[in-house]
């Protein structure tokens, strides 16, 4: 549905975009993610053919955005960051003047308001004026916009930011719902959003790809070592006994020990496995279990080290919200 | 065609619904109705004056001033058209939208030529209080609306233009206010210059461009200015809205 061919997006001496290439397939929802600045929304833009690129090509649906750009832009609907608006308009102005922009007919117009502003759950905001919508419903009917004359592709930059965790599950649910009837593209910086809504990522960092692929295999990517935390009835010897002898795990560390009751962290290698033969161990042990938890860091680090130019120098956004 | 008419819309809804609209409107009624005021007062007093001259020719054609303020009344009334969706970023959904850069400055234009057309519909008062009180030749009428709409083709090309390249309302007022009030004060210069080079700047000049129309006289040099002028800047317009998806 999106063909990136080697975008490039130079300003000047900065390069936004550094010779990028992906592709989107029909159906698919996938998430662009990146620290900020990292040119996502500079990709979103060249896209949507509001910049043209340095070099480099995008085609929509099979059409040059730049060689036919109207033609192209009918198969989208976009979400701009922040989503600017006119703030003298009333929703419901505003969108049947955005829907009439994108050719549907005068008589289909106010039912097609309608479904969008149901879409993006926002029916009642339709009477009122722009300027005084909260953030959060100014975005959902910006979704609304975007879903306007149903376009096969939805591309949406940042479409969670500003919202409180109702309207914020509300769009993720939304997007969800997309799946299998719309091609969605949306850019964030937040990995749990990302996780929540998409079947597969494309992370950039200064304007180049980093990594791209289902969940599940960057889940498998992210190397190393996965975190478990127990919590038991139990001296602290004997949990360290218990779990002295398991092939797979590499560090033990206790967290607090009171009388009769222990905490401890440990580092594993991967896979389901280990954290078997761990409450196994346990278990055998005659020592008994009140958590055992495992720590879901492991896309968090990856995106981390991905995102991260220098390890040590300040973590990025995505990786602490 | 119809995207044209949709952004048209638009655009002349948000004018009216901002303050600019009322205080340009209120602020020339009142200039123009001060100096319509004085021209009848002119003639009510001067009982010798008479001919193809009346208070309305006067009042379209015989007086520089009156012509000052619609220097600072165009830009006031173009200076939104595009600065101020480049400012709070709407112009991203608008070029993003399956329109064509054509229909988007064609949209605005015609908004634009709206506005400068309802400057002029209360002068329309004007018109009718002569009437009562003597002759009015409604073709010496016709011809004087017929040179401030041409005058308004390329005031507000030109003021569309500078509010596309301009990233705020400031500086596109105050552009289009320099480059009209140069063409204005190449228009006058026709005054002071040597009969030979006159008729060329006169050529420029809104001043002799309404006084020819405002006595009846249809001079489609003029006409052909004002056209190619105005189609020039709307070129530049189209050209100047590609530029920026460069930029």
């Amino acid at each position: 549905m999106i063909a990136v061919d080697h975008l490039t997006k130079r300003y000047g001496a900065r390069t936004a975009v550094d010779d990028l290439a992906f592709e989107v397939g029909r159906g698919e929802i996938v998430g662009f993610l990146g620290p900020n600045g990292a040119g996502k929304s500079t990709t979103l833009r060249m896209i949507t053919g509001y910049l043209a690129p340095s070099s480099g090509r995008v085609r929509v649906d099979g059409i040059d955005v730049h060689d036919e750009p109207e033609k192209a832009r009918a198969r989208f609907g976009y979400l701009p960051e922040g989503m600017p608006l006119y703030p003298e308009m009333r929703v419901s102005e505003y969108l049947a003047y955005r829907a009439a922009l994108k050719g549907v007919s005068a008589k289909a117009v106010k039912h097609e308001v309608d479904r969008c502003l149901d879409a993006a759950g926002v029916s009642v905001a339709k009477p009122r004026i722009i300027a005084q919508l909260s953030k959060g419903t100014r975005q959902r009917v910006g979704i609304a916009d975007a879903l306007l004359a149903d376009p096969p592709l939805l591309i949406l930059d940042e479409p969670t930011s500003g919202l409180d965790p109702n309207q914020l599950r509300h769009v993720r649910e939304l997007v969800k719902s997309f799946a299998g009837k719309k091609t969605v593209f949306l850019s964030t910086h937040i990995l749990p959003e990302v996780e929540a809504s998409c079947e597969r990522v494309i992370i950039v960092r200064d304007g180049k790809k980093v990594a791209e692929g289902t969940m599940d295999e960057l889940r498998s990517r992210a190397v190393g070592e996965q975190h478990l935390i127990l919590d038991g009835r139990g001296e602290r010897g004997a949990f360290e006994r218990a779990l002295a002898g398991v092939a797979g795990v590499r560090k033990t560390t206790v967290e607090s020990s009171t009388e009769g009751s222990t905490r401890l962290s440990l580092s594993l290698d991967p896979g389901d496995a280990t954290v078997d033969a761990v409450f196994a161990a346990v278990v055998s042990s005659g020592l008994s279990l009140r958590e055992m938890r495992r720590e879901e860091s492991t896309l968090e680090e990856l995106f981390a080290e991905l995102t991260t130019t220098d390890p040590g120098a300040e973590t990025t956004e995505g990786a602490d919200a | 065609m119809r995207s044209t008419l949709v952004i048209a819309r638009r655009e002349i809804f948000s004018f009216f619904a901002s303050p600019v609209a009322y205080v340009v409107l209120v602020v020339w009624l009142l200039w123009s109705g001060f100096g319509f005021a004085l021209f009848c007062e002119n003639y009510a007093s001067n009982l010798s004056m008479g001919g193809s001259d009346n208070p309305l020719t006067m009042f379209f054609g015989n007086t520089i001033l009156f012509f000052l303020p619609t220097l600072a009344m165009a830009p006031a009334l173009t200076m939104r058209l595009f600065a101020e969706e480049t400012r709070s970023g709407s112009v991203e959904a608008l070029l993003t939208a399956p329109v064509s850069d054509v229909s988007i400055v064609v949209g605005k234009y015609l908004a634009a030529m709206v506005f400068w057309c309802a400057l002029w519909v209360p002068t329309v008062l004007y018109v009718w209080l002569t009437s009562r009180y003597g002759d009015v030749d409604l073709g010496t009428v016709g011809s004087s609306y017929v040179g401030i709409f041409c005058i308004g083709l390329y005031y507000m090309a030109i003021g569309l233009f500078m509010s596309i390249v301009a990233p705020n309302q400031i500086i596109a007022f105050v552009m289009t206010f320099l480059v009209l009030g140069l063409l204005f004060v190449m228009g006058i210069a026709s005054f002071v210059l040597p009969p030979e080079t006159r008729d060329v700047v006169s050529a420029f000049s809104i001043w002799s461009h309404m006084e020819d129309f405002s006595q009846g006289v249809v001079d489609t040099r003029y006409v052909t200015y004002d056209l190619s002028l105005a189609f020039f800047a709307l070129f530049a317009s189209v050209r100047a809205l590609a530029n920026r998806r460069l930029a």
